[in-house]
């Protein structure tokens, strides 16, 4: 399983959420995409300017180095206050990478919040490449830089995986599979022994190999006896009876689940 | 419940829910129509219970991940902040609650005031006691040298240094800068202050060091008239800033009663109100110093400027914002 830390918060609802943090890989990212914007935006400003130079109109050069000073300015200091504070914590670039600015306690961020943790990115910056942000966020337990610890915010991970394979195949992932009633009743084996062979099938790219080996025969085996099948010894041989299993029990017709794990 | 049945009851709710998150990811927040958005505030508290009830019956990961990141997600659209206009909650802050903030901040403004006005006085004297130690805080000093027979030096002399700029450049140049310093006096008070300290003095005894070499060559009333016009509310800005590092910095340094954290998040709270109001006062300032500075009024004049700006700062920061409802939060 990858590793990843969540961080439990409680809604209003009473119900624990576990929120994703955002890595710092993903944090990277999306650093990465504001940057260009920046980049950018600098890039289109400073052409307009030589434009306006350039077409002669003398009397309005001095005043056009003024507004290229004050918006280069502007944009360097308010482009992430401005951004999170109207786009509820999110720039452009953390939209893209699917992530967004919230308090610790899941809250939405108020524009002081905003504030301090972009005036604070001064420091985090230092001394070059965010390296003092990338050590802070390393030795803290909820990835914070010193402007989140300041500011109280954490930057959560909104990235929904499933939205990826529905796109690509227009149609929504199937949440659970459909089991054939009559092809079980045939095989002899309950419900409840389905859902546990389903279970382990769907998440057994969570476990890794070792677990595998072992809880696989251990599962077949009592499903298997009632069926007068001996369990393989090679776990291959258990595995390639595990599919055939699943996919005989599933209705013919309805859309195999996803192959889970296949994605990461 | 066993999960295959709770799945297969839930699910049409779920692909409902998920198709509603992707129309806002593809199409944006404002796409959804009411009764859409009466959909998601209604349905969202019983995918609350279908995540408790997932992990009651031990869902497979898979499921419960994408049950749950669909409930954060919802959680972000549906809890927002108060949606009272953005910009009229700081024009309430810029003209109520910000005096009244300065006035909860004074002891750290007068620990700023003392941080400044003792190394500028410090080195002021230590300029007149031997000269040639202005060069040590006069950037590029040489080249402002009037120790070689200029003592002649007038006010006017100084000012046209900076007619050779233009206004508008003048004025942005130098807010933009000012405010920088401002905004970083008030940044590297996170490290325990040390950074902040570090600006002040620096830029106090850059003033000490000129105001004494002026006076050494008696040009001190040629310097104010040059300094005095921007100088005096940029000054009091600067030191305004200069409290807003303390806060953060004495916070975390010094937490009290609270945790370090608790006290940092709190400081930074307080800081970052402080620091945020001295911007209009550097662009006042700037402007000053773009455009009436450089200008070919009388130097009494100018000053009188200065000391007017500083004072209409002063009487807004000491009688504005007493009523109840004056609200420091932004």
């Amino acid at each position: 399983m990858i590793e990843e830390d969540y961080l439990k918060i409680e809604t209003p609802e009473n119900i624990d959420l576990q929120i994703r943090l955002a890595g710092v890989g993903t944090r990277f990212v999306a650093g990465l995409y504001d940057n260009i914007i920046l980049l950018l935006m600098y890039l289109i400003i400073f052409v307009i300017f030589l434009i306006i130079n350039s077409a002669g109109f003398n009397q309005f050069n001095d005043v056009a180095t003024g507004i290229l000073i004050v918006s280069f300015f502007v944009i360097y200091w308010g482009y992430y206050t401005l951004m999170e504070w109207l786009r509820n914590g999110q720039t452009i670039g953390k939209k893209k990478a699917c992530v967004k600015v919230v308090k610790e306690n899941g809250a939405p961020i108020t524009f002081a919040d905003v504030a301090i943790r972009n005036l604070l990115r001064v420091v985090d910056s230092l001394p070059g490449f965010y390296f003092v942000a990338g050590i802070f966020m390393l030795f803290s337990k909820k990835t914070q830089r010193l402007g989140d610890m300041a500011s109280g915010c954490i930057v959560i991970s909104e990235e929904m995986p499933q939205y990826a394979a529905k796109e690509k195949e227009g149609r929504q992932e199937a949440w659970y599979a459909d089991v054939d009633a009559e092809a079980l009743e045939a095989i002899g084996l309950t419900q409840k022994e389905f859902d546990t062979l389903y279970n382990f099938w769907r998440r057994r790219s969570e476990l890794d190999l070792e677990a595998q080996y072992q809880i696989l025969p251990k599962l077949l085996e009592p499903i298997l006896t009632k069926m007068g099948r001996e369990v393989p010894l090679q776990h291959v041989g258990c595995e390639q009876i595990l599919d055939e299993l699943i996919t005989k029990l599933m209705h013919t017709g309805s859309s195999r689940t996803d192959e889970s794990g296949s994605n990461r | 419940m066993k999960l295959s049945v709770f799945i297969k009851k839930r699910r049409d709710t779920w692909d409902k829910l998920e198709s509603l998150l992707l129309q806002v990811d593809k199409k944006g927040l404002k796409t959804l129509s009411p009764d859409q958005v009466q959909e998601l505030t209604r349905l969202y508290p019983t995918l609350a219970v279908d995540i408790a009830q997932a992990r009651a019956c031990q869902a497979d990961q898979r499921t419960q991940q994408r049950l749950n990141q669909m409930a954060v997600r919802i959680h972000g659209i549906l809890y927002r902040k108060k949606s009272r206009q953005p910009f009229k909650a700081m024009g309430r802050f810029y003209l109520k609650g910000y005096p009244k903030h300065f006035r909860e901040m004074w002891p750290y403004v007068a620990l700023s005031l003392v941080l400044f006005l003792l190394p500028c006085l410090g080195t002021f004297v230590m300029v007149q006691l031997d000269p040639r130690t202005a060069y040590l805080f006069v950037p590029g000093g040489e080249t402002m040298d009037l120790v070689d027979g200029r003592a002649g030096v007038s006010a006017e002399d100084i000012s046209e240094r900076f007619r050779n700029t233009p206004n508008s450049i003048m004025a942005a140049g130098i807010t933009t800068n000012n405010i920088s310093v401002a905004l970083n006096a008030f940044a590297l008070g996170i490290t325990a202050g040390i950074g902040t300290c570090f600006v002040m003095i620096l830029n106090a005894m850059m003033l000490g060091g000129i105001a004494g070499h002026f006076a050494n060559h008696d040009l001190i009333y040629a310097f104010c008239s040059f300094i005095v016009p921007h100088g005096a509310l940029e000054i009091f800005a600067i030191i305004l800033a200069g409290a807003a590092g303390l806060r953060l910095g004495l916070s975390l340094a010094i937490p009290g009663e609270l945790t370090r954290k608790s006290s940092l998040q709190k400081g930074a709270k307080d800081a970052v109100l402080l620091v945020l109001g001295t911007i209009p006062m550097f662009i006042l300032a700037g402007l000053i110093e773009g455009f009436i500075t450089p200008s070919y009024m009388s130097g009494q004049f100018k000053i009188l400027i200065g000391i007017g700006a500083l004072g209409i700062t002063l009487a807004y920061l000491f009688l504005v914002g007493f009523s109840s409802k004056a609200d420091v939060s932004l």
